[in-house]
Order: structure tokens, then C-alpha cells, then sequence
């Protein structure tokens, strides 16, 4: 009975539903899609993907998550794997059109200062953003959105570490400077997590 | 320690995804194009099923396969016979080979283990 399969994978935990789905069970997966489809999607618009190419995407990291369930094992959110997933596809995407290449050849040049930011305003993270060069922004939603490490980063984008991190630090300087500061924290430094 | 906090702060920025109006009809067009490959895929195995049965069943045909059967079915009562001369205490041997069902016997151990394993592959795909 589809609707009582429906109800039961509605209640069923992340890992219970990856099970379900290792064995072939495409409603379970659809619940996963279902709980985690706009977070996924959500990244990928940050690291700078237009809606409709978010989407896209999106579906090809779920449905390469669904052929690949076998190879999660749990050790971190289901819904972290699949941003790796999209973070990774996406990336194929830039580098197979050639956009990866202007993209990081423009963000070397552009050493203008960030336009500063109102720190009394709540500008959210959409917002500030926009404010960081096409790179900047890859690299920074890349590390905090998609959950890769700088050397992870760093491999998906066939570029030397330094760069990356070049791009972090920059993007993060940038953000500091827009996002309104939490309890009147004054907030500076770097990450550094290899 | 601001740095961290700061970079605590944007994690969670980033994990606070807001849902999207049309989360579920992204999840059943996901859905859709599961279920489209995995029919695709149930065809693909059927076909290669009917098209390696059909290969198989000409080369039978071709190689004469039935005629071998009945020479071999001839050649085990021979040999029975023979072995009733030498021995009146096999009488086993009699009923086993007696019109080549040993060869029938094997083929269609062969036909089930060809069933298993494809039904172990399709399993596995």
C-alpha cells in the first residue's frame, strides 16, 4: 500500500532510509530528496549556480547519491555527502565550460578593496555574498557550505592550495566585513583546516 | 577564538538553507528520473535476455546439438549393455544412462545454474 509505505518513511531516520535505499527502495530515497533537496540546492546557488542550473545539478548529485548509496556509510550527515556530491558536479560543469578558468583569472586581478559594510545592518548571507569575487565565493561556499577541506577544494579545483586559501582568506575578510557582527563580537582571523 | 566563532557563525549560516517553495516537486522530479532508469534498465536486461537466447538457441540449432544428444544417448546404452556384461550388480548404471537422460539430467542442471546467475547479475545491477 504506496500510502502507508509513504507514512513510514516519513518517521524513518536518515540512516534508516539510506538502508532502504541500498536495497533498491526509490520512495525512501524520494524522502531523503524530499528532507535535503533545498539545502542541496541552496549551496549550489551560493557557490554562484543560476536557479535552473542549481537544480540540475542538484538532481544529478541525488541521483548519482542513489548509485552510490552503497559507499555511505554514515560517518557524517547524508545531507553533507550530497553537497559534496553537487559541490563536485558543479565544478565538472565550470571546468568542462571553460568557466572555471575566467572565473579564477579574473579573481587574481580583482585586488580592489571590499566595499565595507554597515556592521549595525543584518545584511544575511545571500546578500553579502554578492559581495566577493566569482572565485571568492566558490572557494568560501565551497569549504563552509559544501563542507570540503581547503586540500579538498584545492584538488576539485585543480588549484595549488595557496590559491585557494588566497581565496578563503579574501572571501572571509569580505564577509566579516558585511555580515553584522553576533552579540558585538568584533571578529577577525582566518581557517585554517589544511 | 573569533576567527573560530566567526567561522562557526558562517557554517551555520550556511547550514540554515531556508525550504524551498517547491521542494516537493523537485523530490518527485527526482523520483521520476530514478523510476525512468530503472525501467530503461529492466528493458536493457530483457532485451539482452531475448537477443543472447536467440543467439544461443540458432548456434544449438547450427552445431547440431540434438543430433550429439541422441548419439550420446546411444553410446550410454551401449556402454550399459557393456557394463551388464561384465557385471550383473550395476544395475544403476543401467537406469541412470538409459536413454541419455544423464545428458538431459546435466543440461538442465545447466539451464538452472545459468538461472541462478543471471538472477544473481540482475541482483547485483
Amino acid at each position: 500500500m504506496p500510502g502507508s509505505r509513504h507514512s513510514r518513511f516519513a518517521s524513518a531516520h536518515d540512516v534508516e532510509l539510506c538502508g532502504f535505499a541500498a536495497t533498491g527502495e526509490r520512495r525512501a530515497f524520494g524522502e531523503l530528496v524530499r528532507r535535503h533537496g533545498s539545502a542541496v540546492r541552496g549551496v549550489l546557488r551560493r557557490m554562484g549556480a543560476q536557479t535552473a542550473e542549481a537544480d540540475d545539478v542538484a538532481q544529478d548529485a541525488f541521483l548519482t547519491a542513489f548509485e552510490r548509496i552503497a559507499e555511505f556509510r554514515g560517518e557524517g550527515t547524508f545531507a553533507a555527502w550530497v553537497k559534496k556530491i553537487a559541490a563536485r558536479i558543479y565544478l565538472r560543469r565550470l571546468q568542462r565550460d571553460r568557466r572555471l578558468t575566467l572565473m579564477t583569472a579574473e579573481a587574481i586581478e580583482d585586488e580592489a578593496d571590499p566595499p565595507r559594510g554597515d556592521a549595525d545592518a543584518n545584511i544575511d548571507l545571500e546578500e553579502a555574498l554578492k559581495a566577493l569575487g566569482e572565485a571568492e565565493r566558490l572557494c568560501v561556499s565551497m569549504c563552509f557550505g559544501a563542507g570540503l577541506s581547503h586540500t579538498e577544494a584545492a584538488e576539485a579545483l585543480n588549484l595549488p592550495l595557496g590559491t585557494v586559501k588566497s581565496h578563503v582568506k579574501r572571501g572571509l575578510e569580505k564577509l566579516r566585513t558585511r555580515l553584522a557582527p553576533e552579540d558585538g563580537v568584533v571578529l577577525e582571523g582566518r581557517r585554517g583546516n589544511g | 577564538m573569533a576567527e573560530l566563532e566567526f567561522e562557526r557563525r558562517l557554517e551555520r549560516l550556511f547550514a540554515e538553507a531556508p525550504e524551498l517553495a517547491d521542494a516537493g516537486a523537485f523530490a518527485e522530479r527526482v523520483e521520476r528520473r530514478l523510476d525512468a532508469g530503472w525501467t530503461a534498465r529492466r528493458w536493457l536486461i530483457g532485451a539482452a535476455g531475448v537477443v543472447g537466447g536467440v543467439i544461443g538457441a540458432s548456434q544449438l540449432m547450427v552445431s547440431g546439438l540434438f543430433q550429439r544428444v541422441e548419439t550420446a544417448g546411444d553410446s550410454a546404452r551401449l556402454l550399459s549393455t557393456s557394463l551388464n556384461h561384465l557385471s550383473t550388480s550395476t544395475d544403476w548404471i543401467t537406469a541412470i544412462s538409459s536413454g541419455g537422460a544423464v545428458v538431459w539430467v546435466a543440461a538442465g542442471l545447466a539451464v538452472i545454474m545459468m538461472g541462478f546467475v543471471l538472477t544473481r547479475v540482475i541482483g547485483e545491477i
